[in-house]
């Protein structure tokens, strides 16, 4: 294999992993540490995909004036040839989009994790697991049909807006989304280990309990759904951005709910690592069945994406019959200074002790 | 003689019926959602492209063969899967996982099973969107399908009912609604009557379905897609309910068709393509407004009356005296309890 043909392998698996690794550590943080059994994963990220592709385009319009004559989705690739060569040599044009865009992308799924969730979340886990599957079908109707928003059964460009790195601009948007999402682990790993990650597993273990301290569960599950449903449409954001299309058929629940909830099965729930590594070992699968697919095609008598479901289901239930806890199972929180407080404690005993014997 | 819409809202509001109560069923039973639910429906839609394609018969004769099909997938996926899980102590959220790997494994054996036929026989044939109106009988200048399926509503309604409350079995089946563990106490075998409900279950989905490519297009996902409708229906009639899920999927089905031609008409006509918006907006409202459904409110109404009528029986003079005597005793039989 060439160092070409490898570098174009490692930033394919680098694009899936990125992507795939934001909706994990979501779904970690809401099912994992909070236990909201959030099936409606596809929502959020098609939330931000649809976001980005209908939004990025029209400001970029906007910023560099582009004769407004054109429509938008007719147009679109014509529109989207002319950015390129405005954003080619802007990087502050371009990088100033990126964060508007950044933050419109948070600010408007972060509504729309609140609308989706708003039904249910006083309710059993069922009814939110029943709600959720129904919202993510729905965005997708919306966006299969509503044809000024990402164009329908179409496709729409979104203009590259790191054109302007040049040649080598696929690997370093592809690390860029990399860091982005190790950035997210990162955060994640800090909230779940800081006193509210303390309350989202004592929320997890025994919703009564905790209310009987005096937290609002309710409002603590909205907070932990709206700010899952941000990450997890940071996914479909880079993904528009790598892929440079936003295609409204894409968004399938099987897709964008169901293998990342494989991926935290396999890894571990509650454990961040633990999703690092199993998002790592199905996207490695996942592509290397890609790759072999024509020499897998002779030994199988139907098409590989079916292969590719079965293996899913069957994966999931054998995982959550023998290894329930996943390859890294979840460890006690580490809080910072306990080690301390126990001396101290252990101290106050000895001196209580003396003062009692004598 | 009916306007179309009509038909249309008839025959999607009875398979949604069908597919309701065994969705109800389960989630009764095994306190769990089943999400493989539509995916049985295709199984019974596949029977049907069997029967009338591959096989050129009457596309009747497949509702038994699919209504067995169906419960014999139904029953081994208790048996096999949710009991085997059941066994290692799994959590209610890794059993409705397991039913949506269960969906998943279904799904692509039915497309596995489309792609077969098609690549294996000579004549092309569609084995996706496909759909057999022509191939119905006509009665009064009415669909087939529709009188089949309106009489076997009603058959299923009225067999349910004195199932349910007439016969040992059915009395059984409700004691391990209420509570499984005591009617394990009182000698039912809630594992018999668990497996029951996934046979019955999976054989009135697939009936449903083997009924659906009669008037509607069939594919390997079409059950998937019906799953929104079963929730709003199930939640809607109160999913705590069995009579529930037959009036949330009359209402239902009726109210998605009819709502849709209604906008289709008088606003927009492209607002059709969005019918699935309308169960998901049913199922929120109803979540938002009455989270028990309108067996629910009838519930709470049922008990107020009740209440209303034992405060009234107890402010009569007669019974009041009563009561009053009655406590008298007993707080003279305390007290001499007390000095002895």
């Amino acid at each position: 294999m060439s160092l070409d043909s490898f570098l174009v392998l490692l930033t394919d698996i680098i694009t899936f992993y990125a992507a795939y690794l934001i909706v994990v550590i979501a779904l970690n943080l809401q099912y994992g540490y909070a236990g909201i059994p959030n099936f409606g994963l596809a929502f959020s990220v098609a939330g931000g995909a649809y976001i980005t592709g209908a939004l990025t385009g029209r400001i970029a319009m906007w910023y560099y004036g582009v004769d407004s004559g054109l429509d938008f989705i007719d147009d679109n690739s014509f529109i989207t040839d002319i950015l390129n060569e405005h954003l080619a040599n802007d990087p502050v044009g371009g990088l100033t989009i990126f964060f508007i865009m950044l933050l419109i992308c948070i600010g408007i799924n972060a509504l729309l994790g609140f609308i989706a969730s708003y039904p249910a979340i006083r309710l059993r886990a069922d009814y939110l697991m029943m709600t959720l599957i129904a919202m993510a079908e729905g965005i997708r109707v919306i966006g299969l049909n509503y044809r000024p928003l990402v164009g329908a059964t179409f496709w729409i460009h979104v203009p590259d807006l790191f054109a302007w790195v040049g040649e080598y601009r696929r690997i370093v948007v592809t690390l860029l989304a990399l860091g982005f999402s190790l950035l997210v682990l990162f955060i994640v790993h800090l909230i779940v280990n800081s006193p509210a990650g303390r309350l989202l597993k004592a929320m997890r273990e025994n919703e009564l309990t905790a209310e009987s301290v005096g937290k609002d569960i309710t409002r603590l599950r909205m907070k932990t759904m709206v700010l899952g449903a941000v990450l997890a449409s940071f996914a479909g954001f880079w993904w528009s951005i790598l892929s440079g299309v936003v295609l409204s058929a894409a968004y399938t629940r099987t897709d964008w709910t169901f293998w990342p909830w494989l991926m935290l099965m396999i890894g571990g729930r509650g454990n961040n690592l633990g999703s690092a590594l199993g998002t790592a070992a199905v996207i490695l699968l996942r592509r290397f069945i890609i790759y072999y697919k024509h020499s897998l095609e002779q030994y199988i008598p139907f098409s590989v994406v079916w292969l590719e479901s079965i293996l899913l289901g069957v994966a999931l239930i054998l995982i959550i019959t023998f290894r329930p806890e996943g390859l890294l199972p979840e460890r006690p929180i580490v809080v910072r200074g306990i080690k301390d407080y126990r001396r101290f404690l252990d101290k106050v005993k000895n001196k209580v002790s003396r003062e009692s014997t004598s | 003689m009916f306007p179309p819409v009509i038909k249309d809202a008839v025959i999607y509001a009875n398979l949604i019926l069908m597919l309701a109560i065994g969705f109800t069923l389960t989630y009764l039973i095994a306190k769990i959602p089943n999400f493989a639910h539509g995916t049985f429906a295709g199984i019974g839609i596949y029977t049907t492209f069997w029967v009338a394609r591959v096989k050129h018969m009457n596309p009747y004769i497949s509702p038994p063969i699919a209504f067995i099909l169906g419960a014999i997938v139904g029953a081994s996926i208790f048996l096999v899967v949710i009991q085997t899980l059941r066994k290692y102590k799994a959590t209610p959220i890794s059993l409705t996982i397991s039913t949506i790997a269960l969906n998943i494994i279904m799904v692509a054996l039915l497309n596995i099973y489309a792609d077969y036929v098609r690549e294996s026989t000579e004549e092309t044939i569609f084995t996706r969107g496909f759909q057999f109106r022509r191939l119905d009988f006509r009665l009064f200048d009415l669909p087939g399908v529709l009188i089949a399926t309106t009489i076997l509503i009603v058959f299923l309604i009225l067999s349910l009912h004195l199932m349910l409350t007439k016969t040992k079995f059915g009395i059984a089946l409700r004691a391990t609604v209420e509570n499984s563990d005591l009617a394990t106490m009182m000698g039912v075998n809630v594992d018999r009557v668990s497996t029951f409900s996934w046979f019955l279950t999976g054989g009135l989905a697939s009936l449903s379905g083997s009924f659906l490519p009669l008037w509607f297009q069939g594919n390997p996902g079409t059950g998937n897609l019906l799953m929104t409708s079963v929730f709003a229906a199930s939640i809607l009639g109160g999913i705590n309910s069995i009579y529930g899920a037959m009036i949330g999927g009359y209402m239902l089905g009726l109210s998605e068709i009819l709502i849709t031609s209604l906008l289709a008409k008088y606003i927009s006509g492209s607002l059709a393509a969005y019918r699935m918006l309308i169960p998901l907006t049913i199922l929120s409202v109803s979540l938002l407004m009455a989270p028990t459904g309108i067996m629910g409110i009838v519930e709470k109404y049922r008990e107020k009356k009740a209440t209303i009528a034992r405060k009234e029986i107890e402010t009569t003079p007669e019974i009041k005296a009563e009561i009053e005597k009655e406590e008298k005793e007993r707080v003279f039989v305390e007290r001499e309890g007390m000095k002895s």
